[in-house]
């Protein structure tokens, strides 16, 4: 009995750390205004790096970036992107100095970036999933 | 006249100006406040350069990266700065959301053996959909995929661009009209430049004149992978006393290839391009990167063949030679990095290749030598 006590109490131990290390993680949101329901990373990829500017429904997309060096802006360049931070300033020195694009714009904390993607349903963005409230909602958990 | 105009740009409003790179590397104020998503500062300034020098194992020639510089390392001195050195500044101006310009000065070594600013790009671009767009003014000519940002070294990994296929571009931009068309297909991005201008360029062996240019040119984003596919035609015609060439107008068409697949840890590029004159010549090179956190060690491979002449043509100067190549780019600070190359060149049979500076009295044919290179590049 006791050692079946242990056992169960080990589990929700586990279980705990699980959960705590899935709400580490970084998420794709949308308003929930926005009629998107779920994109790929492909499809979030191409919107982050410029390559399209719209949502596969063809309404425009606007992408939100995070501050440079912070740890969900790592995380989700290296998880949907697969680019690292160099690597992403050598693409973007590409596009910029050749006038064909500008990078996503820069709003800082995942607060902030709930706040205004919230109010605007063409907007996308990423941040830590435990920033996540009723406002925007998860398209992408990668 | 474009010049005037792009001063008058810079100097009518002092609104809303920053930093292009810095925007992107989150130099930004700490502020929460809400703020429109497609709010957008009207003028960004920016600045590319790349710092570096060059030794070449010749002493009969010197090695030359561009078309117009009219000396290198090697013949010239053992060490040369002039062959990897550069800076330009930038600006990105937004009028509207849909009427932007673009306008960019770049110092440079040119055919007259120094380092007079010149302009780069200066343009106007209005979007008139979201995925039409017209730019008027001087634009890159996109022969290659990375015609538009060739002078830009932080933005690919190698030292130079291959220059065996390069080269046989050394035009590099049009002073004319470019029409861009953007459409999805499935899961593909499409994007097709159609250009049509002019052009003049200074290059060491000459003045090359280009009219009634006509191009159009595919650029393919699949997943990982991107396709390139040229095709342009011009009247071109080259004016120089030394190479005995007298200004005649000869038409002219390259067809251009390229593939890049680029999965994040490492990356396979490659073009090819074949020129038509009276004479044909076929280029390409291959090559291959891996990243190992922030160093990028990778392999190339560039030929170009001897120009082969149709019917009964004239012979020709033949530039024909091959090179391996291997070298490192490390990303050691934000904004910078640093790279190193060794290249290995042998010139083909009654080959100059594209050295310049060469005596009349020495034959390089069939010689191979060496070329070291070290170069830092940045962006602001």
């Amino acid at each position: 009995m006791l050692k079946c006590n242990l056992i169960r109490r080990a589990l929700a131990l586990l279980a705990l750390v699980f959960v705590n290390a899935a709400y580490a993680d970084v998420v794709v949101i949308v308003s929930a205004k926005s009629p998107i329901t779920s994109l790929s990373a492909d499809q979030v990829s191409k919107i982050f790096l410029g390559k399209s500017s719209t949502f596969p429904n063809h309404k425009p997309a606007y992408p939100i970036d995070q501050q440079l060096g912070s740890p969900v802006r790592d995380e989700f360049y290296e998880k949907v992107v697969h680019k690292d931070a160099s690597q992403l300033a050598a693409y973007w020195a590409k596009i910029i100095f050749t006038g064909e694009g500008r990078p996503p714009k820069l709003i800082v904390g995942d607060k902030a970036v709930v706040k205004t993607i919230a109010d605007n349903p063409d907007a996308i963005g990423y941040i830590d999933s435990s920033a996540l409230n009723h406002s925007v909602k998860a398209v992408l958990v990668p | 006249m474009l010049k005037k105009f792009c001063l008058a740009l810079l100097l009518s409003s002092s609104a809303g100006i920053s930093v292009a790179m810095a925007d992107q590397n989150g130099v930004s104020p700490d502020n929460t406040e809400v703020s429109a998503v497609t709010d957008q500062t009207m003028f960004e300034f920016g600045s590319y350069g790349t710092v570096g020098a060059t030794h070449a194992s010749l002493n009969s020639a010197d090695f030359a990266l561009d078309a117009p510089m009219p000396t290198g390392a090697g013949r010239s001195g053992y060490l040369s700065p002039s062959n990897n050195t550069l800076i330009a500044a930038h600006v990105n101006a937004t009028f509207t959301p849909d009427l932007t310009a673009i306008f960019q000065v770049i110092s440079e070594y040119n055919a007259n053996g120094n380092y007079r600013p010149e302009v780069e790009w200066a343009n106007v671009k209005y979007a008139f959909t979201p995925d039409l767009d017209i730019k008027v003014g001087r634009f890159a000519l996109p022969t290659f995929m990375d015609s538009e940002n060739h002078d830009v070294g932080y933005s690919f990994v190698w030292v130079h661009t291959p220059f065996e296929l390069y080269q046989q571009m050394p035009t590099m931009s049009v002073d004319g009209v470019n029409a861009i068309y953007h459409f999805s297909m499935g899961e593909a991005e499409n994007t097709v430049k159609l250009i049509a201008g002019q052009n003049t360029t200074e290059t060491a062996a000459g003045i090359v004149n280009s009219k009634n240019m006509r191009g159009i040119f595919d650029n393919l984003d699949f997943g990982q992978a991107t396709f390139h596919l040229g095709y342009q035609t011009r009247d071109t015609s080259t004016q120089s006393e030394l190479a005995g060439l007298n200004g005649v107008w000869v038409a002219a068409s390259d067809l251009t290839a390229g593939l890049s697949y680029d999965p994040g840890s490492w990356f396979f590029k490659s073009e090819w391009l074949q020129d038509r004159t009276q004479y044909k010549t076929n280029a390409m090179y291959a090559s291959v990167g891996y990243r190992i956190d922030r160093f990028t060690p990778y392999l190339m491979h560039s030929q170009s063949s001897a120009a082969s002449a149709y019917d009964n043509a004239l012979p020709y100067l033949n530039m024909a030679q091959k090179s391996n190549s291997v070298g490192v780019r490390w990303d050691f600070m934000k904004n910078f990095d640093l790279k190193m190359q060794y290249l290995h060149i042998t010139l083909g049979n009654n080959s100059t290749g594209y050295l310049v500076n060469i005596p009349d009295n020495v034959s390089l044919s069939g010689k191979t030598f060496h070329v070291i290179s070290a170069v830092v590049d940045f962006v602001f």
